[in-house]
C-alpha cells in the first residue's frame, strides 16, 4: 500500500483528502506545517506528498527545499489555493503543481501518474 | 448821262452803299461805279495800297495827302513815272488819296475822256466821295476786326467751359479734340500725351484717320521737341493733307503732348493766321485744364491708394481681432479660409488649407471653405450680401457653418503632398517660403506640357483635386498660394482661387493675402501649441487615470489572493466532501440534487475565483516565439471539451505561411479560449463559428490577424465600450472579468484587438498580433 503525506494547514483539506485518498486505498498521514511535514518524512516514509505551498511558519516553498536536502527523488506534488507560483516550481524541483479544486480528479490522477499507477 | 454830276445824286448813291450790308469788296465795286457814271468818267479804279508801286508818282502824290488834277501829258513827270504807271495813267485824270483815319488804304483813280475838265466844285464832290469811301473801308474793317474777337472769343468760351467741365483727364482731352474741330471747322483732329516714364508721344484721341498720316507723327513729334506751334499748308496735290496746324501743349513742369487739326471743312480747306491763333490761344487755355486735370487724377488717385489702404487694414483688424477670439485649433482655421472667402473680407472664391506635417514630411490637406458649384457660389454670394454687421463679429458667428461637410473640404482634406515632390506648386511655396500668382495656362500651346504624373492640366498635384473641372473644359484657370508662416518656419500653405466668378488675381490681393496670412499663421501656430498642450495635458490624464486603475488593480489583487486563499480552501472542501455526498446517496432522492446543487455552485465561485486571480495576478511573462495554429488549436480544444460542440458549425481557416509570434503561450491559450468561450456562450449551441488566420503587412512590418466569428447575438451597442473594463459584465455568472484580460495580455504582447459588432447577427474579434522578427529567429 503506497503511503501519502498531506501538508496543509487547513483541517477541512487534510480531513477531505484523508478521507478520499484512504477510500482509494492509500495510506494517508497528515501534516499540518512545514516542521510536522520534515518530520513526518522521516518517521513515515511517504511514497509522495501533497505539499500546500501557503502555511504560516515554514512555508511549502521552503518546506520543499528542506525535504530535497532529504529525499530527492520523492514525488511531491504541490498544491495552492492560487496559481501564482507555477512558473518558478517547475524550477524548484517539484514533480507537479495544482490548483486546489473541489474536484479532485486532477489530483488523483497526478498522484497515481507519479506513483507509477496509471 | 451827263458830264457833270448830279452832286446829290451821287452822294446819297454812295452813302447808302457804304451803309447796306455788302462785302467790302462788292460796296467798293458799286461805288466806283456810280462814280464812273456820275462823272461820265472812262475809268474809275482804286488802287489799293498793296498794289500802288513804292515810290512811284501815284505814292508821292498819296504823301501829299491831298487831290491832284492831271489834265495834260505835259504835267506828268517821266522821269518819276514808273514803267507800270505810264502803261494806265492817261491825263486827263484825277487820283485822291483814301485813308482810313490816318491810314493809307490807296488812291482813287479816275480816268476822263479827253479834254474834260473838272470843276473846282466836282472836285470837292470827288473829295467827298473818296472821304465816304475812306469810311466804308474803315467800317468794314471793324466789323471784320469784331468778328474776329467775336469769334475768338467764342472758341475762349468753349474752350473755358470744357475746362471747368470736367477733371477726368480723359474726358478732358476728348473735349478738347471735339470743341477744337468745331471752333477751326476742322476735318480731323489729332491730341498726343507724352508718356512720362517711356517719352513715347501716345495718340490719346484723335479724330478722322490723320494718326495713320506718316506726316502726322513726324510732325506731332517735331512740335514736341521744339516746343513750337506749326502751320502748314501743302501745296501739293497728291498730298491729302493740305493744311496742318499743330502746337505743344505746355504745363509748369514742361510740355505735356501735342495738339494738331487737319484740313478746314471750308473751301479753301487751308488754315490762316486767325486760325492759327485762335489755336494758340486755345493750347495754352487747355494746357492749365489739362494739367489740373492731371493734378486731380494724382490726387484722386492717391486718395482712392489712401482709402484703399485703410479699408485694407481695417480688414486686417477685424480679421486678426476675430482670430484672437478663440485658441480653438479646428475655429481657427475656418475662421482664416472664411476670412479670405467672404466677401467683405478679402473676397476669394475659394480657399484651401494644406498643412506641414514634418513627421511624413508631406503637406496634408487640413480644410477648404468655398462653394461646391457655381450655383451655390450665387447663393450663398447673395445671402451674405444681406448680411450687415462688424466683420469680426460675421466671421466669428460664421464657424458652425455647414463647410465642413462640402464637397471640396472632403475633397481636400483626402490630399497629401510629399515635400519632395518639388514640381508641385504647394511644396514649391514652403520650400521657397513664398507666394504664387499662377495664371493657367501661361500659353494655348502650353496645355500639352501641363500635365502632371495623373494627367490632369495642372503642373501640379493640386490640380488634380482642385482644378478637376480643367479635363473637362480646358479654359485659363487662376490660383494664388501663400506660404503660412509661424514662427521662423513655413507651417503650411493657402491656396486661393477665383473659379466662380474668374477675376483675376491681382498683385495686390496677394499682397493683402500674405499680410492676413502671417497673422493667421501665428494664430494658427498658437492654437497648434495650444493642442498640442491640451494632447500632452490629455495623455497625462489618462497616463494618471490608467496608473491609478494599475494601483488599484494591483491592491485589488492583492486583496483579492488573500480572500481567494482564505475562500478557496474552504470551498475545496465545500466542494469536496458534497462530491463524496453525492456519490453516497442514492439517486433519484431530493438529497442527490440538493448536493449536485451545492456542487454547481462551488464549480462556479472556483471559476469566479480563478478569472478574479488571472486578472489582478502580475504573472511574468515568459516571451518566446510561438505557433498560434498550435495555442488556437490547444485553446479550442480546451473550450469545445467543455462545450461538446453542440449544433455549432465550425469552420477554420489557416493561411498558408503565417509567421510565429512572440508570446506568453499560456497566455494566449487564455486570451483565445477566452475569446472561444464568449462566442460559444453568445451562441447558446447553435451558429456558425469561424476562426481565420491570416498574415497582413502594415507600415513594412508583418502582423499576423486572428478572427474569431460568431453567430450570436452580438453586443448591445450600449454596452459596447465597457466590454474591455473590468468587473462589466452582461452575463449571469462571471465577474466580467474575461474580455478585460483578453485586452491586458493582447496589450502586453503589442497587438491590437478590434470589434466587429453586429447587433443582433453576431460579432467578430479581431486580434492583431506583430510576428517575430526575423533576425530574432537566425
Amino acid at each position: 500500500m503506497k503511503k501519502i503525506l498531506i501538508v496543509d494547514d487547513e483541517e477541512s483539506i487534510r480531513f477531505l483528502y484523508t478521507e478520499e485518498l484512504e477510500e482509494d486505498g492509500f495510506s494517508v498521514e497528515v501534516a499540518k506545517n512545514g516542521e510536522e511535514a520534515l518530520e513526518k518524512v522521516s518517521i513515515f516514509k511517504p511514497d509522495l506528498i501533497t505539499l500546500d505551498i501557503k502555511m504560516p511558519g515554514m512555508d511549502g516553498i521552503e518546506t520543499l527545499k528542506r525535504i530535497r536536502e532529504l529525499d530527492r527523488k520523492l514525488p511531491i506534488i504541490m498544491c495552492s489555493a492560487y496559481g501564482e507560483y507555477k512558473q518558478d516550481l517547475t524550477t524548484w524541483a517539484s514533480d507537479a503543481y495544482i490548483v486546489k479544486c473541489a474536484d479532485l480528479t486532477e489530483l488523483k490522477t497526478t498522484i497515481r501518474k507519479l506513483l507509477g499507477l496509471l | 448821262m451827263s458830264d457833270h454830276p448830279d452832286a446829290y445824286e451821287l452822294l446819297k448813291k454812295i452813302i447808302h452803299l457804304s451803309t447796306i450790308p455788302l462785302p467790302i469788296k462788292d460796296k467798293l465795286d458799286q461805288m466806283l461805279q456810280a462814280i464812273n457814271e456820275a462823272f461820265g468818267a472812262d475809268q474809275t479804279l482804286l488802287l489799293r495800297q498793296e498794289k500802288i508801286v513804292e515810290n512811284g508818282f501815284l505814292w508821292r502824290l498819296a504823301l501829299e495827302k491831298k487831290p491832284f488834277w492831271i489834265e495834260e501829258e505835259s504835267s506828268l513827270p517821266q522821269e518819276k513815272l514808273h514803267p507800270k504807271e505810264k502803261e494806265f495813267l492817261r491825263p486827263p485824270f484825277a487820283c485822291l488819296p483814301l485813308f482810313d483815319k490816318d491810314t493809307f488804304q490807296g488812291t482813287l483813280y479816275i480816268g476822263f475822256p479827253r479834254n474834260r475838265t473838272l470843276s473846282p466844285q466836282e472836285m470837292d464832290l470827288l473829295v467827298l466821295v473818296t472821304k465816304e469811301m475812306g469810311e466804308a473801308i474803315q467800317l468794314s474793317h471793324l466789323q471784320q476786326k469784331v468778328g474776329q474777337t467775336s469769334s475768338e472769343l467764342t472758341a475762349l468760351h468753349e474752350m473755358g467751359k470744357v475746362a471747368t467741365s470736367t477733371l477726368k483727364l480723359e474726358e478732358l482731352l476728348e473735349s478738347i479734340v471735339k470743341t477744337g474741330l468745331k471752333i477751326l471747322r476742322a476735318k480731323g483732329g489729332v491730341l498726343r500725351v507724352e508718356d512720362k516714364t517711356t517719352k513715347e508721344l501716345k495718340v490719346q484721341w484723335s479724330f478722322g484717320d490723320y494718326p495713320q498720316h506718316p506726316l502726322d507723327e513726324k510732325i506731332a513729334k517735331r512740335v514736341l521737341m521744339t516746343q513750337t506751334p506749326f502751320l502748314l499748308n501743302h501745296s501739293g496735290k497728291d498730298n491729302p493733307i493740305l493744311s496742318i496746324l499743330c502746337v505743344p501743349l505746355r504745363s509748369k513742369e514742361g510740355i505735356l503732348g501735342t495738339l494738331a487739326f487737319y484740313d478746314k471743312e471750308t473751301d479753301p480747306s487751308k488754315f490762316d493766321e486767325t486760325d492759327f491763333q485762335i489755336l494758340l490761344t486755345m493750347a495754352s487755355q487747355m494746357s492749365f485744364a489739362i494739367e489740373n486735370a492731371l493734378t486731380h487724377y494724382e490726387t484722386s488717385q492717391l486718395a482712392w491708394e489712401n482709402e484703399k489702404r485703410v479699408r485694407e487694414l481695417t480688414i486686417l483688424w477685424e480679421l486678426s481681432k476675430a482670430l484672437l477670439t478663440t485658441v480653438n485649433f479646428e475655429h481657427i482655421i475656418q475662421m482664416t479660409l472664411t476670412a479670405i472667402t467672404i466677401g467683405a473680407g478679402l473676397g476669394f472664391n475659394r480657399a484651401m488649407l494644406f498643412m506641414v506635417s514634418e513627421k511624413s514630411r508631406s503637406l496634408e490637406g487640413t480644410m477648404a471653405v468655398g462653394p461646391d458649384n457655381a450655383e451655390e457660389a450665387g447663393r450663398i454670394w447673395t445671402t451674405l450680401s444681406k448680411e450687415k454687421g462688424i466683420l469680426s463679429d460675421l466671421i466669428g458667428n460664421l464657424h458652425r457653418s455647414k463647410d465642413k461637410n462640402s464637397a471640396l473640404n472632403a475633397m481636400v482634406k483626402g490630399i497629401q503632398i510629399p515635400l519632395e515632390l518639388e514640381d508641385c506648386i504647394l511644396s514649391k511655396t514652403v520650400l521657397e517660403g513664398r507666394p504664387f500668382n499662377i495664371r493657367f495656362p501661361h500659353s494655348e500651346g502650353a496645355w500639352n506640357h501641363t500635365k502632371c504624373e495623373r494627367g490632369c492640366h495642372l503642373s501640379s498635384e493640386v490640380g488634380c483635386h482642385v482644378g478637376e473641372h480643367m479635363s473637362q473644359d480646358p479654359k485659363v484657370y487662376s490660383f494664388a498660394t501663400v506660404p503660412l508662416w509661424g514662427k521662423g518656419k513655413v507651417i503650411g500653405v493657402i491656396l486661393v482661387d477665383n473659379l466662380y466668378n474668374q477675376n483675376p488675381i491681382t498683385d495686390e490681393d496677394i499682397q493683402i493675402l500674405t499680410m492676413f496670412s502671417t497673422q493667421a499663421g501665428l494664430a494658427i501656430e498658437n492654437a497648434i501649441l495650444y493642442r498640442n498642450l491640451e494632447e500632452v495635458h490629455q495623455r497625462l490624464k489618462e497616463t494618471q487615470t490608467f496608473l491609478v486603475h494599475q494601483e488599484k488593480m494591483a491592491a485589488l489583487g492583492e486583496l483579492s489572493s488573500t480572500v481567494a486563499h482564505e475562500i478557496r480552501n474552504p470551498l475545496v472542501s465545500i466542494g469536496g466532501f458534497a462530491r463524496r455526498l453525492y456519490r453516497s446517496i442514492p439517486d433519484e432522492t431530493p438529497e442527490k440534487r440538493y448536493t449536485q446543487t451545492i456542487m454547481i455552485e462551488v464549480s462556479r465561485l472556483e471559476r469566479i475565483l480563478s478569472d478574479l486571480l488571472d486578472y489582478t495576478q502580475k504573472e511574468p511573462l515568459t516571451f518566446g516565439e510561438v505557433d498560434l495554429r498550435e495555442i488556437l488549436e490547444e485553446s479550442f480544444s480546451m473550450v469545445s471539451k467543455e462545450l461538446n460542440g453542440g449544433e455549432v458549425e465550425l469552420t477554420k481557416e489557416y493561411s498558408e505561411g503565417i509567421p510565429k509570434v512572440k508570446g506568453d503561450h499560456r497566455q494566449l491559450i487564455q486570451v483565445f479560449s477566452n475569446l472561444f468561450n464568449n462566442a460559444y456562450e453568445a451562441m447558446k449551441g447553435k451558429g456558425k463559428f469561424s476562426l481565420r488566420v491570416l498574415p497582413v503587412a502594415k507600415n513594412g512590418s508583418t502582423f499576423v490577424r486572428i478572427e474569431v466569428e460568431d453567430t450570436g447575438s452580438g453586443i448591445d451597442p450600449e454596452n459596447l465600450h465597457n466590454i474591455f473594463n473590468p468587473f462589466y459584465s452582461t452575463k449571469e455568472s462571471g465577474l466580467g472579468l474575461g474580455l478585460p484580460l483578453v485586452y491586458k495580455i493582447i496589450a502586453s504582447h503589442q497587438g491590437q484587438i478590434e470589434v466587429d459588432n453586429r447587433p443582433g447577427e453576431g460579432v467578430t474579434f479581431i486580434i492583431t498580433l506583430p510576428a517575430a522578427r526575423k533576425e530574432e529567429k537566425k
